[in-house]
């Protein structure tokens, strides 16, 4: 080849004082832990759900205390139908939800973005191991921020509802299913999110269509679908809507309609629906990433 | 070691890199070169596993980079400024990437006060300039201590004393027994850096060679004699061995004797000279004229003859160093290309 030859050294210098284990998923989660916490917009975004979701709790409350305040003058007890505890503790999850898929978009496409999936896909070439890695992280945050958000709305609207026997039974099943079932369904919106992120790259892009999704779009079919002459096939995208179809999990089927709202899918039927447009999105957003060149 | 073997890219009908095939070795610095939009970024991605090959394999000490278990041990990378989240700080940047590797955070630090980031490391990298950005890129790509180092211009934004440090760097690693395979568009910085030389041009190698070689190849030095007796003067010459072209009427450019010889000669034989030029074509010359087929985006040629002198020195550069008989293709569109590999065969000391 060349005449220049330097005295080349075949061998493997060791290097001393450096050690590089091989990559694993635990090294992964560990990297995608540091990740999430070194960005201010974590912290302003997750603070903020809390602070949406315990808010909004602490006004309606106040909403309920109210009523109820009306009921006592009229002598009757319909604050607890209007103002169950348990709507009353997790009221805001639909705005806690937007906030985390924002935060859920940005995870993903703030990489893209700035250029740092390079660095990300140069230490973790098999690179669904980090996106996994990414996903679980996000998954596991939200889970337990929501769960500490119910937690804090029922302490603070305790003490405000308590006297009106506004309180949640422990003991009815229908009851304990949206506080458990809030904080899976924000989970799984932030999951969606990360997938709409890997497809589309772009912060904007990636946060527009999630607002389009679980806020714009559910509007005018939750309107129609709500008239009692509305084409069944408007009744019909509006229950299979994401944020519809996983919002079931909070009543008990029948209840929507026997309260004149529109027909929605029984609890755990919808929430396996947002599961699976779920994970239909992961799994799209896991082979884009793998074949795309980044 | 990095041997790539008819690698190509395409996208859509654009080739970015047309079936290069390079081995680059172990124990010395090779310096990738070529104008911009020439291949070189796409070709280093495709070498990381970012980018897919359309067609062709790399490998990175015998393995693809994405079968590699402990990559940032085997491959460090700069690819580009700022691959790095602008939101977050130095530290947590490289923190994060060496926990993927359980490296150790006295390492990161290490790397960090190896590369001058200290004063800079808690800040967010936002707000780095391009030379910061360079040297974060430099410490992440050095954080598994790798036996390859892959830097995409790495001298871009740097002030001299980091250009400096970045060339000492690249040589201590490479005199470690290192690979470091080292893309620049400039010429001369490969010239002070490297050892050895791959020059692409639109997605072509157009030579693969020692940079000993291209700067023989490149300093050959002829002479311009204009002389109403042009044909009487090249009659003498071409009796002492000479190489002689006519470039215009009256104009010949005279390879092999220099100037003092060649006026010699002319008075010797009672033959009037209206000039007497020796020209010297510098490696910045060699390079633009090698790489002038394979400039993707070329700016306007301001003074008329700059870029026609050393055309027949770049192909003679060519022709030594050709590795790849398909790699002929650009330099045979070119005029001179004729007499010129004869001669530098001579004068280049090849292998």
């Amino acid at each position: 080849m060349s005449t220049t030859t330097l005295d080349a050294p075949a061998g493997r210098k060791p290097s001393p004082g450096v050690t590089v284990k091989k990559v694993s998923f635990g090294r992964l989660l560990r990297s995608e832990w540091i990740k999430l916490w070194s960005l201010r917009s974590t912290w302003w975004t997750l603070g903020s759900t809390v602070v949406v979701l315990v808010g909004t709790a602490l006004m309606i409350a106040a909403a309920a205390v109210f009523v109820a305040g009306q009921d006592a003058d009229g002598g009757g007890g319909e604050a607890g139908q209007l103002f169950p505890a348990s709507m009353v503790v997790t009221v805001g999850y639909q705005f806690g939800a937007l906030v985390v898929a924002v935060l859920g978009s940005m995870v993903i496409t703030g990489e893209y973005s700035t250029g740092m999936i390079r660095s990300t896909f140069t230490v973790a070439p098999h690179r669904l191991g980090a996106y996994t890695a990414k996903a679980t992280v996000l998954a596991a945050v939200t889970a337990v921020l929501v769960a500490v958000a119910v937690g804090l709305s029922w302490l603070t609207t305790y003490p405000l509802l308590k006297p009106h026997g506004i309180t949640v039974d422990w003991s009815d099943a229908d009851q304990l299913r949206p506080l458990y079932g809030v904080v899976l369904y924000v989970v799984l919106v932030a999951l969606f999110a990360i997938g709409i992120g890997t497809l589309i790259r772009h912060t904007a892009g990636a946060i527009f269509t999630m607002v389009a999704v679980f806020l714009v779009i559910p509007l005018p079919f939750g309107i129609a679908s709500q008239f009692p002459g509305a084409p069944a096939w408007v009744v019909e995208i509006n229950k299979f809507l994401p944020s519809v179809a996983g919002s079931a999990i909070t009543g008990s089927g029948g209840d929507s309609v026997a309260a004149g709202g529109p027909e929605i899918l029984e609890p755990w039927v919808g929430m396996g629906v947002l599961a699976a447009y779920t994970a239909a999105l992961l799994i799209a957003g896991g082979i884009s990433l793998k074949t795309r060149d980044a | 070691m990095i041997e790539a073997h008819g690698l190509a890219k395409r996208y859509g009908s654009k080739t970015a890199v047309d079936h290069v095939t390079f081995t680059v070795q172990p124990g010395r610095v090779t310096g990738f070169l070529g104008p911009n939009g020439a291949g070189k970024s796409t070709t280093m991605r495709m070498i990381m596993g970012l980018d897919k090959p359309t067609a062709g394999t790399v490998t990175v000490n015998g393995r693809p980079y994405a079968k590699l278990a402990r990559p940032l041990a085997e491959v460090g990378a700069l690819l580009e400024a700022k691959a790095v989240h602008s939101g977050r700080s130095a530290f947590n940047h490289l923190r994060a990437l060496a926990a993927t590797h359980a490296i150790p955070t006295q390492r990161v630090l290490d790397v960090i006060e190896l590369t001058g980031l200290e004063s800079v490391a808690k800040k967010r990298v936002g707000g780095f300039s391009l030379g910061m950005g360079q040297r974060l890129g430099i410490a992440a790509a050095l954080l598994g201590d790798p036996q390859t180092l892959i830097l995409d211009e790495p001298v871009n934004g740097l002030d001299p004393e980091g250009v400096i440090w970045v060339r000492n760097l690249a040589k201590h690693l490479a005199s470690e027994g290192r690979t470091v395979f080292l893309s620049s568009h400039l010429m001369s910085e490969v010239a002070l850096t490297a050892d050895h030389v791959i020059v692409i041009g639109r997605g072509r190698i157009l030579a693969d060679t020692s940079v000993e070689d291209l700067i023989a190849a490149s300093e050959r030095k002829h002479v311009r004699v204009r002389s109403p007796q042009a044909g009487d003067l090249a009659a003498l010459l071409k009796e002492k061995d000479a190489q002689v072209t006519a470039p215009e009427a009256d104009v010949l450019e005279v390879t092999g004797p220099d100037a003092a010889s060649v006026g010699e000669l002319a008075a010797a034989g009672r033959i009037v000279l209206h000039e007497l030029t020796p020209i010297q074509s510098t490696l910045e010359e060699a390079y633009m004229s090698l790489t002038a087929d394979a400039v993707e985006y070329r700016s306007e040629n301001l003074s008329d003859d700059a870029g026609a002198e050393p055309a027949d020195l770049a192909a003679a550069a060519v022709g030594a160093h050709l590795t790849d008989p398909s790699t002929t293709a650009p330099a045979a569109g070119r005029p001179a290309t004729g007499t010129a590999p004869a001669t530098s065969s001579q004068e280049v000391s090849d292998r």
